[in-house]
């Protein structure tokens, strides 16, 4: 290849590379010629044009050509960067085309018909050109007639491939057909064919983004008021201002707002968070990663009480930032802190022994370890709860008598359901049962009567709330002689407030008799749930026996039916919920009232 | 429970007034206001309840916020049914974060939209 000279221009790094290995414009265009390929007309890339059109040129020892070509190499890397709108596109490439035509004006004046020799790749981009140029002026006109090379230029003669007369070439010169040759006007409109028909508009092409058609089948989902509420507070999460005035509103409704959508997040957590804070409770942290648990100690640095319910994702390293980040804290309550390895309990543990309230469900690494530092450190612990502990056991109850000033028990639900024995249970009631008022022993399987005799009437003095659901080995009887003797001498219980014995099967109606007489009067919360022999009569007397009862569930007690709600109704002035689930023989007409929610109602 | 006024307010054409606690009323068709869940319990005519016999459903809710739940409903049931293809207005533009707080919970006890079943 020769140049005029050596200087060259500002090329890219790509354009250096390929010239170095060999690759040139020249070297392009010939293998474009010989492979005699039609080049593929998918994308609208630009760069590919401009590849080829400088190939194309400057094919033949054309110096002009190849100054040409690096000017378009240099547009290759622009046009990677603007992948440029539609407009911009358009704009280049008929300057571009007007470069051609300059071009292909001096061609024409050195050397005739070489348009005609052009390659086939050059044809793909004429092509592609035509609509651009039809726009275009006089001076780019010229060079349509020396783009279609299948054509002679106009004023040329040309002898008629049908009736071999001469003829001179025009703009309205057809084809002839079968090729080779061109007919003379006579032969074209002998043939059916109209010359002056304008050529048909070629067709556009679609991006192939346009042309696929998706289906979708997802269905829209209309967003909740809530969740758009939720959405709004959000973003204005920061500008405290825009959010009107947070003082006046309950923050715990809006906590519990969130939960309910499940969309407390670590940017809309933030509007419960203040220096100031010495209660905080998130009912539903499932969102919150464990920088957010750290970020959460960092901005609440005083809190002396916290409760966060499916706190899942929290893990040892928010534990043992707790250690130090919330020294105040008092009383802790958690729901799910399956993570939090026991290092992390130690350290926690050990760092707070003012600890009043410990309450945790739901841990499976929690161990004797943890128990013992618990026991050893916050002596003054007044509220323990462990539930749903997978390693709970007896050896774990020696470390509970150590707590003198419990208030609050509750070793539910163990991980085994015979982990914890009668024994070891009456044992600890000798211990601690004197200050309790709230005892919860649900789902150990293995308390029976006897607990009651020994662990709960020789020892309870205070207690107010008793649940005990899931004790299959509860007797009716036995329940019955327990509350009918509670109270005589040497026990001193006041009745109970609220009691739970759902889902003891054997329980009936001498039981439910015995126990509304003992508590009856202040009973203010009742869970009969499962108690299916209970008479009807014994159901009945409920409504007379209990007029503090404010919540009620008489689930699958088997003889419930109207009548009784129509008591309950008329009796219970404090009523307010009042489950039935299972209760067959409930109609549609059973008696309802304004401000109790009735639950379970199922008729066919 | 007052009388009910001579015929059943069960048609389906009807209005239903919601007013706020300073003394706005809103009317609404009655297919709008039963969007929500608490406000169709309200309307039940099983339910013999005040507001069923009388359409008028009080929301201890200010003028705003009720105004701005009464815009949600209608939106809603003009748009729930509409076809796949049609445009929806966004309505989180119309939204005020002055009242988003207020609203949540106003729209939380309202159960707007009631959840699925």
């Amino acid at each position: 290849m020769s140049r005029r000279n050596n200087v060259r221009g500002p090329t890219s790094a790509l354009t250096e590379f390929l010239r170095e290995s060999g690759i040139t414009p020249t070297t392009i265009a010939r293998r474009a010629r010989t492979r005699e390929v039609p080049q593929p007309v998918a994308g609208p890339s630009n760069t590919g044009q401009d590849d080829e059109d400088g190939g194309g040129e400057g094919g033949e020892e054309n110096a002009n050509g190849d100054d040409e070509q690096e000017y378009a190499s240099d547009k290759l890397d622009e046009s990677d960067e603007e992948e440029p709108a539609p407009k911009k596109r358009k704009l280049s490439k008929a300057a571009e085309a007007k470069l051609k035509a300059k071009e292909k004006a001096k061609q024409k004046a050195k050397a005739k018909g070489k348009g005609k020799a052009k390659g086939k790749g050059g044809d793909d981009d004429d092509f592609e050109d035509d609509e651009e140029d039809e726009e275009e002026d006089a001076y780019t006109a010229l060079s349509k007639m020396w783009k279609d090379p299948s054509k002679p230029p106009v004023g040329n003669f040309e002898e008629c491939a049908k009736c071999r007369k001469q003829f001179t070439v025009t703009k309205y010169t057809l084809a002839a057909n079968p090729p080779p040759g061109y007919l003379c006007h006579a032969c074209a409109k002998a043939s059916g064919n109209d010359p002056f028909k304008k050529p048909a508009a070629p067709k556009r092409r679609k991006p192939a983004a346009d042309k696929r058609n998706v289906v979708h089948f997802e269905e829209r989902r209309f967003p909740s008021l809530s969740s758009l509420c939720i959405q709004v507070i959000t973003k204005h999460i920061d500008d405290v201002e825009a959010l009107g005035d947070i003082g006046g509103l309950n923050l715990d409704e809006i906590s519990k707002s969130l939960a309910r959508n499940r969309s407390l997040t670590a940017e809309n957590a933030q509007l419960f968070y203040d220096v100031a804070n010495t209660k905080l409770t998130l009912y539903d942290a499932t969102n919150l990663l464990p920088s957010a648990f750290c970020t959460l100690a960092s901005l609440n640095p005083n809190l002396t009480d916290l409760r966060l319910d499916f706190c899942g994702r929290m893990e040892c390293s928010v534990m043992e930032s707790w250690a130090t980040g919330l020294p105040n804290l008092k009383r802790l309550e958690l729901l799910g802190p399956f993570l939090v390895r026991i290092p992390a309990w130690l350290k926690f543990i050990k760092s707070h022994p003012q600890l009043e309230g410990f309450l945790i469900t739901q841990s499976p690494r929690f161990d004797l370890e943890c128990m013992q530092a618990l026991a050893n450190t916050c002596k003054a612990l007044t509220e323990l709860r462990l539930k749903e502990i997978g390693k709970i056991h007896d050896d774990f109850l020696i470390f509970v008598k150590k707590f003198k000033k419990l208030t609050y028990l509750e070793l539910s639900y163990p991980g085994v359901p015979d982990a914890l024995s009668e024994d070891a249970l009456i044992d600890m009631m000798a211990s601690v049962g004197k200050g309790l008022t709230h005892l919860d022993l649900s789902s150990n399987t293995q308390l029976t009567d006897g607990f009651l005799y020994e662990g709960i009437k020789p020892f309870a003095t205070q207690l107010s709330t008793l649940i005990l659901a899931k004790t299959p080995e509860l007797t009716d009887a036995g329940v019955a002689e327990f509350f009918n003797t509670w109270g005589d001498a040497g026990t001193d219980n006041p009745p109970l407030t609220y009691l739970d014995m759902s889902r003891n099967h054997q329980l009936g109606s001498k039981a439910l008799d015995a126990l509304l007489q003992h508590s009856g009067n202040n009973l203010i919360y009742l869970n009969i749930n499962g108690w299916k022999a209970a008479s009807q009569d014994s159901l009945k007397s409920i409504a007379a026996a209990c007029p503090e009862l404010t919540c009620l569930d008489m689930g699958w007690c088997r003889e419930v039916d109207d009548w009784i709600v129509k008591e309950l109704m008329e009796q219970c002035d404090k009523m307010r919920e009042l489950k039935v689930w299972g209760c067959q023989r409930i109609t549609n007409n059973c008696p309802r009232r304004r401000n109790v929610a009735m639950q379970g109602v199922c008729t066919i | 429970m007052s009388a009910n006024q001579g015929k059943p307010s069960a048609s389906e054409n009807d209005w239903i007034r919601i007013t706020s606690n300073d003394g706005f009323s809103f009317l609404v068709p009655r297919k709008v206001a039963v969007v929500s869940g608490t406000l169709k319990n309200m309307l039940s005519t099983e339910s013999n309840f005040a507001e069923a016999a009388s359409n008028t459903c009080p929301m201890s809710e200010r003028g705003v916020i009720v105004e701005k739940i009464c815009e949600y409903l209608t939106y809603k049931a003009l748009y729930e049914k509409a076809p796949p293809k049609e445009e929806i207005p966004d309505f989180l533009e119309r939204l005020a974060p002055e009242i988003s707080l207020e609203l949540l919970m106003a729209a939380d006890y309202y159960d707007v939209p009631p959840p699925l079943p």
